[in-house]
């Protein structure tokens, strides 16, 4: 399994990525000095040579300490649990550009309910399409505020 | 007593049955979203936040303040029944809360947590209504050298004093500085940081962070550890409550204590966790029964509940005089001023009196009808944890990606909230500070704007953080706080035979 020291590792990787990413980016507008100030690109480098430092601190101070830190971060149950969880959101977000969050997310509780929760069918379909019109009530009609719709509210003409 | 009146007449503002009633709705959706595991307070009133853009901006800070409130109850509430605690900076209730509820001794233990709690931030409320006047026209005084000054001064203290990894606080900070610097530049208008993607030409906004990070990254922690709801039944009777008031006055030393600690905690920007840790370990070191503490000692819930809630408060104050947050959630309610089209900070006490007194009115009213509600309603609410989390997860899932598309109506910030949430979980998994970032994503446009207005005064010298004695010593105590663990080190060094510094002990 993945040490904690390795997470740490990849996490300062990843962060000293963005922080390159940052500084990289900043250079377009300039960091130099003109007469109307610093250029726009200044103080995001900054910031960005701030995350690498902090990226390249957090490394040493891990790789010195590599010895506490050898125990896994997780273990094979608690990966199983958070892709398990993971999942399914991921299939909701992108079911959501498509079929819009109310028929998404109802059909993200009925799936996670039915296949995860272990309830039956009827039961878990019935919480999800209670919880969309819930949600409906409450934001569309009650505080006016929309949301992303689909092809099904568009059929049924709810707009 | 030029404040006096000033609360008075803020009193004639926020009392309306309108006001008193969305105090109620505000405590019961706070208290909801403090017991729900993966939402807390600044998640709450993140969600809260874009459904109150069309309101009247009092009441809209009634709202998201007593959710504040009713959060904070919800938290410690899981703290004493499940040994859960709803929210980081109630985790130190659960050291004799939980044992106290196991004992059967569970209404004593909600009571005193409500009281004290209630008393915490009642202490808060008044240095807000002493202090608030004062402070706003210290900053009047304030230019950009100074804004720049106080700004650095809340970040180093993070740095030096958070407990966190110093360097870790300067990532997770300097990440939401960028995020903060990411679409159009106040100043010359160029679109910085967009990489060409046009979904990045508005910016990133905090509320998506904040639903991500503390909404997603909180559940993804708890799905992993496989949460157990394992509680303890309560009922609370009029009784109860009243037998434990009348007991309150014996730990009038552990509240005037707590409150203090919890206050300078709540102006600093330490926060509530830390303040709760702290007041718990001072409460234990100075305690004749030392020994009980852990086992179920009455003042061990007393100590942490007082100093959360006062510095949860108090930490409204900086907020409102400076435009500094002393915390995550008031880093939240700040941006929302901010898209109301109020400015916190010197100015708002002179351009908008009755908002400022009316909301501080509504924190005293606010308060007390939390600690009504919240006795009220606690088994009612203490039942919802007991649906299966196969349930309650998923809709909170929901309710955080709903909450993110009505932040501006945009399908790509429901991407960006996911990405926050694997943010999030590392952050967490890692022990990355959060509440840095937050407050740098919400300060990141002051905080440049102060930094480059001071440039161009100076024309590119840094000398002017020193030209004048109160940004010079601002500066000074800010470069001291963020080299406080190396100093401290020095100083034990050169002091030998010295006891080290009285740490708060995490106990």
């Amino acid at each position: 399994m993945v040490s904690r020291w390795q997470a740490e590792l990849a996490a300062a990787a990843i962060t000293a990525g963005l922080g390159l990413t940052v500084m990289i980016g900043s250079l377009e507008y300039g960091v130099a000095w003109r007469a109307a100030g610093p250029q726009a690109g200044t103080f995001p480098f900054l910031m960005g040579l701030l995350v690498l430092i902090g990226s390249a601190g957090t490394a040493v101070q891990a790789t010195l300490a590599r010895r506490d830190l050898a125990m896994p971060v997780l273990d094979r149950e608690q990966a199983r649990r958070v892709v398990s969880f993971v999942g399914p959101i991921v299939l909701f977000v992108a079911g959501s550009l498509w079929l819009g969050l109310y028929v998404s997310g109802a059909l993200y509780l009925t799936l996670v309910m039915w296949l995860q929760g272990g309830y039956r069918p009827l039961v878990s379909l019935a919480t999800g399409i209670a919880s969309a019109v819930f949600f409906y009530l409450v934001l569309e009609l009650a505080f006016q505020v929309p949301l992303l719709k689909g092809p099904l509210e568009a059929a049924i003409g709810l707009y | 007593m030029e404040n006096f009146t000033s609360l008075m007449h803020g009193f004639g503002v926020a009392l309306s049955t309108y006001h008193i009633a969305l105090m109620m709705v505000g405590v019961l959706l706070g208290i909801l979203v403090g017991v729900l595991p993966g939402l807390g307070a600044p998640n709450g009133v993140s969600l809260l936040l874009p459904l109150t853009f069309t309101m009247d901006p009092v009441a809209a800070i009634i709202l998201l303040t007593s959710m504040y409130w009713g959060a904070l109850f919800g938290g410690s509430t899981t703290s004493i029944l499940f040994n859960i605690p709803g929210e980081p900076s109630s985790v130190a209730t659960t050291f004799d809360g939980y044992p106290m509820a196991k004992q059967g001794k569970a209404a004593e233990a909600l009571t005193l947590a409500f009281l004290s709690a209630g008393f915490g931030a009642l202490v808060g409320v008044i240095l807000i209504t002493v202090l608030s006047t004062w402070v706003a026209n210290f900053a009047l005084r304030f230019s950009s050298p100074e804004y720049f000054a106080v700004y650095f001064l809340a970040f180093a203290s993070f740095v030096g004093l958070g407990g966190a990894s110093p360097f870790k606080t300067l990532v997770a900070m300097g990440l939401g500085f960028a995020c903060a610097s990411v679409g159009m530049d106040t100043i010359s208008g160029a679109l910085r940081l967009t990489f060409g993607f046009n979904e990045l030409l508005a910016g990133v906004s905090f509320l998506i962070a904040v639903i991500g990070l503390f909404g997603i990254g909180e559940l993804m922690l708890t799905m992993e550890e496989g949460l157990r709801f394992e509680g303890i039944r309560a009922r609370i009777s009029p009784r109860d409550v009243f037998a434990t008031m009348a007991r309150m006055p014996r730990y009038w030393v552990a509240l005037l204590r707590s409150s203090a600690i919890g206050c300078w905690m709540g102006i600093t920007p330490g926060g509530p966790t830390a303040a709760s840790f702290m007041s718990y370990g001072i409460a234990k070191r100075l305690s004749r029964r030392k020994e009980a503490f852990g086992q179920g000692e009455p003042e061990g819930v007393v100590a942490p509940e007082t100093a959360d809630h006062a510095a949860g408060s108090s930490a409204i104050l900086p907020m409102l005089a400076l435009g500094v947050p002393g915390s995550a959630t008031a880093a939240v309610m700040m941006g929302g001023l901010m898209i109301w089209g109020l400015n916190p900070g010197p100015m708002l006490f002179v351009e908008r009196p009755d908002f400022v007194w009316g909301l501080i009115a509504s924190m005293y009213l606010g308060n007390i009808v939390a600690v009504v509600v919240v006795l009220a309603t606690i088994p009612l609410f203490a039942s919802i944890l007991r649906i299966p989390f196969s349930i309650i997860g998923p809709l909170i899932v929901v309710v955080c990606f709903i909450g993110a598309y009505t932040v501006a109506g945009r399908p790509f910030d429901l991407w960006l909230a996911l990405v926050f949430g694997f943010a999030g979980y590392m952050f967490k998994k890692l022990d990355y500070p959060i509440a840095p970032l937050v407050l740098a994503m919400v300060l990141g446009d002051k905080a440049e704007d102060a930094f480059r207005q001071s440039m161009i005064m100076s024309k590119g010298s840094f000398s002017i953080f020193w030209s004048n004695a109160l940004v010079g010593s601002l500066v000074t105590l800010g470069l001291v706080l963020m080299f406080w663990p190396l100093i401290g080190a020095a100083l034990r060094r050169v002091l030998p035979g010295r006891s080290p510094a009285a740490a708060p002990g995490r106990s």
